[in-house]
């Protein structure tokens, strides 16, 4: 249970700060948001390689929700740039 | 099905939190930090609902019940009989489905040499001598051990891993191994342990519950005979030192 919370907390902090941070640099684009948000979660979920076979079964699945709306976020992006 | 825990309940809370300031946030006043910052809100909750599904239905206090039971039970049994000397956490090729400890009822002083695997019940001949009995118990390692996905492999690395894997990731009750091997001897350092142990007749036997974990994890990766040696508490540090048979 303290490795979830563990878990958790770091998500967060790093969730909120990299808000605080791209709020301070100016930043005004929602994919830039979502790419940083999924790509933080994503490396975190893997450094915590100890969480057990049932968490990490879970996590694998929302990461797989994650990565499939950084798909979509990059897809819209490149027809835009193309039209 | 969703498990009804503080984690679900944290999820679902910051799911409809994330949906109601998305949502009016983009679509309503075009405010990008608001709408990143309910995106925050709905990462977070899905991660918190998958760690929620993972925790057991069994609360830990039925647990606790459950351990302090089974340990009861086993401490009454060795404390009767009178048996003082040190189990033998045996692998699983010498004692059945799953790593087990063995105590021998009579000693010579020497430890009982064990070369093939042992019947399944609880009181197991090992030799040809009337005196060759002992008690083949499970003990909390035995559960343990099964926990683990595959084998680990009979490097000081691999049980290191093994190790932290289980008692960090799987039970919770410590923040780390390390794992020296000198000789015929494995010292295992656990890092910050939350498991008290006992100083019971059946303690002195069997070991700490943090030790007979180890004993069973490292007679499993090694596939031979371990006796726990010397267990002691040290600056926030259990050391486990294991003896490994022949």
């Amino acid at each position: 249970m303290r490795l979830y919370n563990r878990y958790v907390l770091t998500v967060a902090i790093f969730l909120l700060l990299t808000t605080v941070i791209l709020i301070a640099t100016g930043q005004n684009s929602l994919d830039i948001y979502f790419t940083v948000y999924v790509i933080e979660a994503l490396v975190i979920t893997e450094l915590y390689i100890y969480i057990n076979k049932k968490a990490r079964r879970g996590l694998a699945f929302v990461s797989s929700i994650l990565f499939g709306g950084f798909t979509i976020a990059l897809c819209l992006q490149i027809v835009r740039i193309l039209t | 099905m969703i498990n009804k825990n503080p984690y679900t309940w944290a999820g679902l809370g910051l799911l409809i939190a994330g949906v109601i300031v998305s949502l009016p946030a983009y679509f309503l006043f075009h405010m990008i930090w608001l709408t990143a910052l309910g995106i925050c809100m709905l990462i977070l909750s899905f991660i918190l609902i998958a760690l929620g599904k993972a925790i057991p239905k069994l609360s830990p206090e039925v647990c606790s019940l459950l351990l302090e039971t089974g340990i009861d039970n086993i401490a009454t049994l060795i404390e009767e009989l009178g048996i003082k000397t040190k189990a033998i956490y045996l692998p699983s090729s010498l004692a059945s489905k799953y790593p087990k400890a063995f105590i021998p009822l009579h000693s010579n002083g020497s430890r009982p040499e064990i070369t093939k695997a042992l019947p399944q019940r609880l009181i197991a001949r090992y030799g040809s001598s009337p005196e060759d009995i002992g008690l083949l118990i499970s003990t909390i390692g035995s559960a343990a051990a099964g926990m683990l996905e595959s084998k680990p492999g009979a490097t000081p690395d691999e049980l290191e891993s093994a190790l932290t894997s289980l008692l960090t990731g799987m039970l919770g009750v410590a923040d780390g191994t390390r794992v020296i091997c000198y000789n015929n001897h494995i010292r295992v350092e656990i890092h910050k342990p939350r498991l008290e142990n006992g100083a019971s007749w059946s303690h002195q036997c069997l070991g700490g519950p943090l030790a007979t974990v180890v004993a069973s994890v490292a007679a499993e990766a090694w596939d031979k005979p371990m006796t726990i040696s010397h267990e002691e508490q040290v600056n926030g540090k259990y050391c486990v030192e294991l003896e490994v048979g022949r």
